[in-house]
């Protein structure tokens, strides 16, 4: 059994800082200019049925990449919760031209396999195989997107192991809390809804549901492909031209008004969720966030990066390293279409739930009071640019960062740019963006634990409204 | 429970971009053996140290300290205090991880090229010179009882999984979990650690892997000017212990609040890169890589008897064991998986393979390994692995010939060489213990 080590790696970045000035003076001064990271040459067509396809050329390994994303994500699940994701499986539950089992196999048989899965604010599919093998799987890919036949007799068999795994990921708080964060925190509005669904709306799903989910959703006017790797450009393109331009569908588009109508938090308030053999309190504290329209979300990612973004940031090095109440903490902005969260995020034994709370607070609260200086901020734009270019090394991170621009509007200038928007950030900038973005007060908090060893505590906090993990939901 | 098998490696002469002979190495008059690997597709690097020691050269009353000494590695030495080895390589644009298993102890730096000096100066610092501070052990060992049980509160096959190791071995060091046993980490002292600093932290016990945006040169300058100097230390005691052979099935039972049963089988298996590696190797994808593999596709699709089921074959240098796991559908006894686990088994020892499934799983570690070479940190960590595992670093440039030879008969004999009765250990975690 391997046990790694130091940190907790989530979404690929290490979380945590904080900078005694004794020590300030070791640190280096000096901003670098490392050597500037550029987006490699793309070109973007739009087939006649509006289909946009985004290709690349990259021949360092002889691999490729494909990425598809649809319009078509959980927060248009409306009532049906995991509608959207559970419609992206059945992708795979059997085409026009192939079964379950075919798909699977040829995949497999390549080395290769099928992905596809459902974020808030869309769906998608990724695949990645050796490029020789292009022309045999493109026409499974094709099929499964366009083609799907949604087979009832899977549909039924998946629900069940679905409604399963639904109850086994409560055996995991750390896999679960942030689903009943974003619940807590959105209410019902579309950001509220939890991807994967509850028992309830999964056992109401047919194949006529997913097939109306389909046809209203998955079309080629708001889906896009991007083809990343060891290929010619050119015959690419033909090949997809040749391949997608029939994918039509008649049935009519519904639109769809998932925006998000932030309403001000009047009030703390704490989402004690009970479980009754935890030895640990998992907990999530936060409030509001940007879209992910935000002009200044660069800058944001910086400060926070101080706070929670780092092995040394603030949390971490005062409830990790200081305290050693918890393996890790951090925090994060998730950014959305039209909505989004800030929240820290750590855990500690039963035990030592009210200190760890109080010092993850008091921690916080330095950005407000003390802000941000010179040597810590210089520190935290080194290290973002010195940690950036390995996130689009890789075919399949280049084509998710062709897809993503699709669906959030993201400019190239993200990653040309990004140096110069990080060297320009100044202390006084930066504790502008504080007082902006970071919520100060009503924090929300969501505490997964022993309730009746904490319930007490989380009265301290706010006004507790308490459910048992074992209910249906979130 | 993620493990990144990085012996999937097949066929790069004959494809792969990267050749043996783009990997330069050099050792030094200390003993420390440097790998580099030039590739400038982005401006950054990584430094990967493999230290030769991990769990299974602990003890009982010490055990997990391999894995504490991994976190003490980051908390001060000479040149740089408590705190400032991550300090000053953060804000150098750096940052850093590591890792412990059974059998070794592996550091890591990712940096931009630019501040590579800055990265020799602070390995060089830790490796010559570690600290330990009083505060800072109590501190960690606070973070390190953290990190054991959360594991096991969001985990209930970790738990499943320690015991099971437990069981199955009674003489090798392979028996205790790489994070230890509680007590012994409440109880490690400042002697230990720096007992097992001056045994195992010999630049001589490690094997160096830079790859990314650097030159042969300019990493062989760096190197004489900070790490030669470090004394080398004397050869540590090698693990001696043998595990006899099992002598009959062994079971045990957990009783946790779960809402379906866990299980885990074992079967005692030889280490990396003997005769029987590469079959058992194969198998191992046979059974469980990919949605067609013989357990998914049996137990989770066909039978719908399981939610999740795998099977794992780790990189060892002594004689290891062969994993079975799998997490229980709604409604199905521990007795049922097991027996669906067992039939599958029966199935390849019975009627054995056929020749798609070996080029499928061939095809597989084809695809593996250009995953692989697709990143700098994805070169390094398997140069190293391969160095030390199966003692040379080109071994992963003739692995191809290695898996060739290897026929679906030999994939039917190695299962019913190992998977016995008489070798088997079976654990179960479940809410109640149905007889």
């Amino acid at each position: 059994m391997k046990k790694d080590g130091r940190c907790l790696m989530v979404d690929g970045k290490w979380r945590n800082q904080f900078l005694l000035n004794l020590f300030a003076i070791l640190i280096i001064l000096s901003s670098f200019s490392f050597a500037q990271f550029k987006l490699p040459k793309y070109e973007v067509v739009t087939l006649d049925n509006g289909l946009a396809v985004y290709l690349m050329e990259k021949k360092d390994v002889p691999i490729i990449s494909f990425s598809a994303v649809f319009d078509a994500g959980a927060i248009k699940d409306g009532a049906q919760n995991g509608l959207a994701s559970f419609a992206a499986e059945a992708l795979k539950f059997g085409t026009k031209n192939y079964n379950k089992t075919q798909i699977d196999s040829i995949f497999n048989f390549y080395g290769s396999s099928l992905n596809t899965y459902a974020r808030l604010d869309y769906s998608g599919l990724y695949t990645q195989f050796m490029k020789d093998d292009l022309e045999k799987l493109l026409p499974v890919i094709k099929d499964v997107i366009t083609n799907p036949t949604f087979p009832e007799d899977e549909i039924v068999k998946r629900k069940q192991r679905w409604i399963a795994e639904l109850d086994q990921a409560k055996e995991s708080p750390r896999q679960v809390i942030g689903v009943y964060y974003n619940k807590f925190l959105f209410a019902d509005s579309p950001y509220g809804n939890p991807v994967d669904g509850i028992k309830k709306t999964i056992e109401q799903i047919d194949g006529k549901t997913i097939t109306s989910f389909y046809l209203e959703n998955l079309r080629a006017e708001n889906s896009a492909i991007a083809v990343v790797g060891d290929f010619d450009s050119n015959k690419m393109k033909s090949e997809l031209t040749k391949l997608f331009s029939d994918w039509q569908v008649t049935v009519p588009r519904l639109i769809y008004d998932s925006r998000f109508i932030k309403q001000d938090l009047k009030e703390s308030s704490v989402y004690l969720i009970n479980k009754d053999n935890a030895t640990e309190t998992t907990f999530m504290i936060g409030g509001f966030g940007v879209p992910m329209s935000n002009q200044d979300q660069i800058q944001i990612d910086v400060i926070n990066t101080i706070l929670g973004g780092r092995f040394t940031s603030w949390l971490n090095d005062e409830l990790r390293v200081n305290a050693g109440y918890t393996y890790g903490a951090r925090s994060r902005f998730a950014s959305y279409k039209t909505a989004g969260s800030f929240y820290i995020s750590t855990f500690t034994s039963t035990k030592n739930t009210e200190p760890a709370i109080d010092l993850a607070i008091k921690t916080y609260n330095r950005l407000f009071e003390k802000g941000i200086d010179e040597v810590t901020l210089k520190s935290a734009k080194n290290y973002v640019k010195g940690q950036f270019p390995p996130g689009y090394e890789t075919s399949g991170s280049l084509a998710g960062f062709l897809t993503q621009k699709y669906i959030y509007g993201l400019e190239d200038s993200y990653i040309n740019d990004f140096e110069n928007a990080v060297d320009g950030m100044t202390v006084e900038g930066a504790n502008e963006i504080i007082k902006k973005y970071f919520p100060k007060d009503n924090l929300q908090f969501v505490l997964i634990g022993k309730a009746d060893d904490i319930r007490e505590i989380a009265k301290k906090y706010g006004k507790v409204i308490e459910k048992n993990i074992s209910e249906d939901g979130f | 429970m993620k493990y990144i098998l990085i012996s999937l490696i097949s066929v790069v002469s004959l494809f792969g971009q990267v050749k043996a002979d783009d990997v330069k190495s050099f050792t030094l008059k200390n003993g420390m053996k440097l790998f580099v690997l030039e590739d400038s597709s982005i401006p950054n690097a990584n430094m990967y140290f493999f230290y030769k020691v991990g769990s299974r050269n602990e003890y009982i009353g010490i055990t997990g300290i391999s894995h504490f000494f991994e976190h003490m590695m980051f908390n001060g030495a000479k040149k740089y205090g408590p705190k400032e080895f991550d300090r000053v390589m953060e804000a150098n644009g750096g940052s850093n991880n590591a890792y412990t298993s059974e059998n070794i102890t592996v550091y890591t730096d990712w940096f931009p090229s630019s501040s590579i000096e800055v990265m020799f100066d602070l390995e060089a610092d830790r490796i010559a010179h570690l600290n330990f501070d009083p505060k800072m052990i109590e501190s960690e060992r606070g973070v390190i009882l953290s990190e054991r049980s959360t594991g096991l509160e969001n985990n209930p096959l970790e738990q499943l999984w320690q015991e099971t190791q437990a069981t199955a071995f009674i003489a090798h060091s392979y028996q205790w979990p790489v994070i230890g046993w509680e007590s012994d980490i409440k109880n490690w002292t400042k002697e230990d650690l720096e007992n097992y600093f001056h045994t195992y932290y010999a630049p001589n016990n490690c094997v160096v892997v830079i790859s990314g945006d650097v030159k042969l040169d300019e990493v062989k300058k760096l190197a004489e000017k900070y790490f030669e100097q470090i004394p080398a230390g004397q050869k540590p005691r090698p693990v001696h212990t043998i595990e006899p052979e099992q002598s009959g099935e062994k079971r045990l039972f957990i009783k946790r609040e779960v809402p379906s049963p866990y299980i885990m089988m074992t079967y005692h298996v030889p280490q990396s890169g003997s005769e029987d590696y590469y079959a058992l190797d194969l198998l191992n994808s046979i059974l469980s890589e990919g949605e067609s593999s013989r357990l998914y596709n049996s137990l989770v699709y066909n039978q719908q008897l399981a939610l999740e089921v795998g099977s794992y074959y780790p990189e060892a240098f002594d004689p290891t064991l062969f994993y079975f796991y799998g997490v229980a559908n709604d409604g199905v006894t521990a007795a049922q998986l097991e027996k669906a686990i067992l039939d599958e088994v029966d199935k390849i020892i019975k009627d054995g393979i056929n020749e798609s499934e070996l080029q499928k799983v061939k095809n597989q570690k084809l695809m593996s390994f250009y995953r692989t070479t697709e990143t700098i940190n994805g070169m390094s960590n398997t140069i190293g692995t391969y160095e030390l595992f199966f003692g040379d670093y080109k071994k992963m440039f003739s692995a191809p010939d290695d898996y060739k030879k290897v026929t679906a008969e030999d994939i039917k004999n190695v299962a019913a060489k190992y998977f016995t009765k008489q070798n088997r250990t079976v654990g179960i975690l479940n809410t109640e213990e149905i007889q």
